[in-house]
């Protein structure tokens, strides 16, 4: 009689232990994925001004000198937002002077920065100390932001020779994504 | 010596209360919308409907972020520009999709959207209406043909008044 009383509460506490360890073996096996998988790169995102003309960019530098996204009309530009507060921008920041470097060598391609919601001096002691050297536009009213419908930085977006936008990528990009997106859009491979 | 009022003329008299009431209610409602709105109003309205892009669903009119702030400015300068509201709100997609209303167009796969919870909603109702419906119901055992013939005979050979109660 007492067997009989007893044996569903021992099978409770055997499912228990189950249910226990599998939660356990689960909890441990995401805590290893997200300890050792790499850090987040951008992704690239259809929105509605991907093959369409890119809106224009133009005002002072944070160098004090006047641009217009138009005279760059027959390279492929690389128009990146940024803030010096944004920590992907940070981290994004070696590769696109990397890939800026390289490829002021080779003439193909420009790079253009956007500021986006930051102080004029923060911008610019971020953009020296990094060794960027490209234009960087002060977008003080937040136009130009809205005008590309960015939501937040960093955003890169791939401008054809023709001024059409061929790509938008959303966070820190590395300098072999750029190559990767260039390479594509050069050999018209989508 | 005074009459009351019969119960037919009171009730016609509530009835021409009721007329009253709603006709002045939509005169006035209609009076109201044939004055355009003011700008500042205009440009409420929208911010209420636009949702900030780097914010968690609220709207541009309720941030203080910089996009939402850049938005306000934008839909100022284009209410003040002569743009009308579907031309703000067309020029906000044509840069954030149709996400950035935070009521979407009803039409193509976000009329889905409005048309299933409500769908949902009924259908849960009408489930719920059928099965009460079925519990009120007397239970009902379906007995087969020759089950039932034969318990009809049993009744009968035992006399027909307790045929009568087994049913």
């Amino acid at each position: 009689m007492s067997a009989g009383v007893g044996q569903p509460t021992s099978h409770r506490r055997h499912t228990a232990r189950w249910v226990a360890a599998a939660a356990l073996v689960l909890g441990a096996s995401l805590v290893a994925v997200l300890a050792t998988r790499p850090s987040a790169t951008a992704t690239e995102v259809n929105t509605p001004l991907v093959g369409t003309r890119a809106p224009a960019i133009s005002g002072t530098t944070l160098a004090g000198q006047a641009f217009d996204l138009a005279s760059m009309r027959g390279r492929w530009v690389v128009v990146n937002f940024f803030a010096s507060w944004c920590p992907p921008c940070q981290q994004e920041q070696p590769d696109l002077v990397a890939f800026a470097y390289r490829h002021r060598a080779l003439g193909d391609t420009a790079l253009v920065g956007v500021v986006f919601d930051d102080a004029v001096s923060s911008a610019r002691g971020f953009a020296r100390s990094s060794g960027a050297t490209w234009p960087a536009i002060v977008d003080g009213g937040g136009q130009i932001a809205l005008d590309y419908g960015v939501r937040g930085p960093p955003e890169t977006f791939l401008v054809s020779p023709s001024g059409i936008v061929v790509a938008h990528l959303d966070g820190p990009v590395t300098a072999a994504q750029l190559d990767y997106w260039l390479r594509r859009e050069q050999s018209g491979v989508t | 010596m005074n009459r009351r009022p019969s119960r037919r003329a009171r009730q016609r008299l509530a009835w021409v209360g009721l007329v009253l009431v709603v006709g002045t209610a939509l005169a006035v409602g209609t009076g109201r919308g044939s004055t355009p709105p003011s700008a500042a109003k205009r440009a409420v309205s929208i911010e209420a409907a636009v949702r900030c892009p780097s914010c968690e669903g609220i709207s541009v009119l309720d941030s203080s972020a910089a996009t939402a702030v850049a938005i306000r400015r934008a839909v100022a300068a284009r209410i003040h520009a002569g743009q009308t509201d579907a031309e703000i709100e067309a020029y906000l997609t044509s840069r954030y999709g149709p996400g950035i209303l935070l009521r979407p167009p009803v039409h193509g796969a976000t009329a889905w959207v409005w048309v299933l919870p409500p769908a949902a909603l009924a259908a849960g109702l009408a489930g719920i209406a059928v099965v009460l419906w079925r519990r009120r119901q007397p239970d009902r055992v379906w007995v087969p043909a020759p089950d039932r013939a034969l318990v009809e005979a049993a009744l009968t050979a035992r006399g027909g008044g307790e045929g009568e109660r087994g049913r």
